[in-house]
């Protein structure tokens, strides 16, 4: 049966040629190590969003007046409601630590670098997309940490020169958060954002596989190459096979992370759900200590070291960009890590001070 | 050499089953929830509802919601009350009270009910279901 039906697909599709091509056939390096397996990871993740997110759908009612009274429904009325709530709202905290950890061990073994621009922009567009479906979501529960999120990020931008006042306006519809950026924030959430998200991550696995998984600059065998100034895909003779061999370790990682995702749902939604979460939104009562997500603090925090909040976002802006554009500054063949002392230095400081900042930001 | 492939070859198809069990085993445990989610709630059968005396005028309709269903409560004389299913027995679409003519008519295909719910004319094969009825003070209540 099984074999009469590849049989039949390969007649017309020519199946067979496209699962050796892409999974027995496809080779990756001999010393491929586990941080590769973070994008499929991710890949699972943001499936587990996209589905948990439409049954939300089902119950969910985007109007000011009703939206925290149906999470509230969803949360105690609707059978396994909390279950498809909490691992819909813890996910999204899971999927930014391995955005995280992914960009980060990109950046440690240099794979970012020429011929693999595009990749490297694709995934850091991503990796912003994906903090604004984090804020879009954020209000839709309609509670006093919700609005009171919103009202500071989205207040942030007013401090652009010349048209921050009419910015913060387009952003929430009015002058202040209400109807309007609830109706705003919930079509960019469920349908612009997603769809957006969906195309750039079918053109970052496109750049993936066209010009193949970068070596890992580790172990003797590897020795930097001068890069063509023409397309050439990477091959990996004698590599180890996608399929069975990497895709049960791909397995073995997603795994662990919905282990991870488990334990948090089930044992402590709390670290990512504060009890302003549980009270309905009220624009007269600003609750005391409000902070955005663990993910924003950091640029919370800059906002209030420098001595205006336009410093502060010009700052965000220049190490956002040359995170972007790296690979066009980075230029040198050079990919181990320790062969690169300027750029570990830079590194390691730039984890430090992400850190340092959030903590200060969150104690603040 | 070929021992150690073989033997990372065993390792390798026992974490694939070992994965997929739990796979299985997982999407198993979470279909049950994704069912239950969406799952309609159970409507409280033989439940009551309370309507006032007043939201129904002598010779009126007063359409409302009863076990889940469009139903409706009619007062032909002063006092006297009758509640109906307010869907046709034909194919299920809301019937509407002709005030004049004191019946009811399914919009879809022309049924006629009286206003005791009998078939009067068209394809309905049977009558509007009736519910009982009680007053309480200036409460009527259906069911």
């Amino acid at each position: 049966m099984h074999k009469r039906l590849l049989d039949f697909l390969d007649v017309r599709l020519g199946i067979r040629d496209i699962l050796e091509q892409n999974l027995t056939k496809y080779l990756l390096p001999k010393n491929v190590n586990i941080w590769y397996t973070l994008g499929a990871v991710l890949l699972a993740l943001l499936s587990l969003q996209f589905v948990t997110g439409v049954l939300l759908l089902v119950y969910y009612v985007p109007n000011p007046a009703e939206a925290f009274k149906s999470v509230e429904i969803i949360m105690n009325d609707i059978p396994y409601g909390w279950l498809i709530r909490y691992l819909h709202a813890v996910g999204s905290n899971v999927i930014v630590i391995a955005l995280l950890l992914h960009m980060l061990s990109v950046l440690f073994m240099g794979s970012y670098k020429k011929p693999r621009e595009f990749t490297w922009i694709s995934g850091f567009v991503l990796f912003n997309l994906t903090l604004v479906l984090c804020l879009t979501g954020y209000l839709l529960p309609w509670s006093q940490l919700s609005f009171w999120a919103t009202t500071v990020a989205t207040e942030a931008a007013g401090a652009v020169p010349l048209i921050g006042d009419g910015l913060v306006r387009f952003m929430r519809g009015g002058a202040m958060v209400g109807d309007a950026t609830l109706g705003r924030f919930f079509a960019l959430h469920v349908m612009v954002l997603p769809a957006g998200l969906v195309a750039l991550v079918g053109f970052h696995l496109f750049c993936v596989r066209r010009i193949g998984i970068s070596k890992p600059p580790f172990g003797e065998d590897y020795a930097p190459t001068e890069v063509a100034d023409e397309f050439v895909h990477e091959e990996h003779p004698g590599g180890i096979p996608f399929f069975p061999n990497y895709a049960i370790k791909d397995l073995a990682v997603i795994s662990l992370f919905l282990g991870l995702l488990a334990l948090l749902v089930f044992f402590a939604p709390g670290l990512f759900i504060p009890p302003s979460a549980f009270e309905p939104a009220d624009p007269f009562t600003t609750p005391a200590h409000i902070k955005p997500e663990w993910y924003f603090l950091w640029a919370y925090q800059t906002l209030k070291i420098f001595p205006s909040e336009f410093l502060g976002l010009a700052a965000q802006g220049v190490v956002m960009t040359l995170l972007a554009l790296l690979p066009f500054l980075d230029r040198g063949k050079e990919r181990r890590p320790f062969k690169r002392p300027l750029f570990l230095t830079c590194y390691l400081l730039g984890i430090l001070l992400f850190v340092a900042i959030s903590i200060w930001g969150h104690y603040s | 050499m070929s021992e150690i492939l073989e033997s990372n070859q065993q390792r390798r198809t026992f974490l694939g089953i070992l994965l997929g069990g739990v796979g299985l085993v997982l999407a198993g445990v979470f279909t049950w929830p994704i069912f239950r989610f969406l799952a309609p709630q159970a409507e409280t059968e033989g439940g009551q509802i309370r309507l006032a005396k007043n939201e129904v005028s002598v010779g009126g309709a007063h359409f409302f919601s009863f076990q889940g269903l469009p139903a409706v409560l009619l007062q032909p004389q002063a006092g006297d009350y009758i509640a109906l299913s307010a869907v046709c027995t034909h194919l299920g679409c809301v019937v509407k009270w002709v005030a004049d003519k004191r019946e009811f008519l399914c919009p879809c295909h022309a049924g006629q009910f009286s206003m005791e719910g009998t078939v009067l004319a068209g394809p309905p094969p049977a009558a509007l279901e009736s519910f009982p009825v009680s007053l309480e003070g200036d409460q009527v209540v259906v069911g």
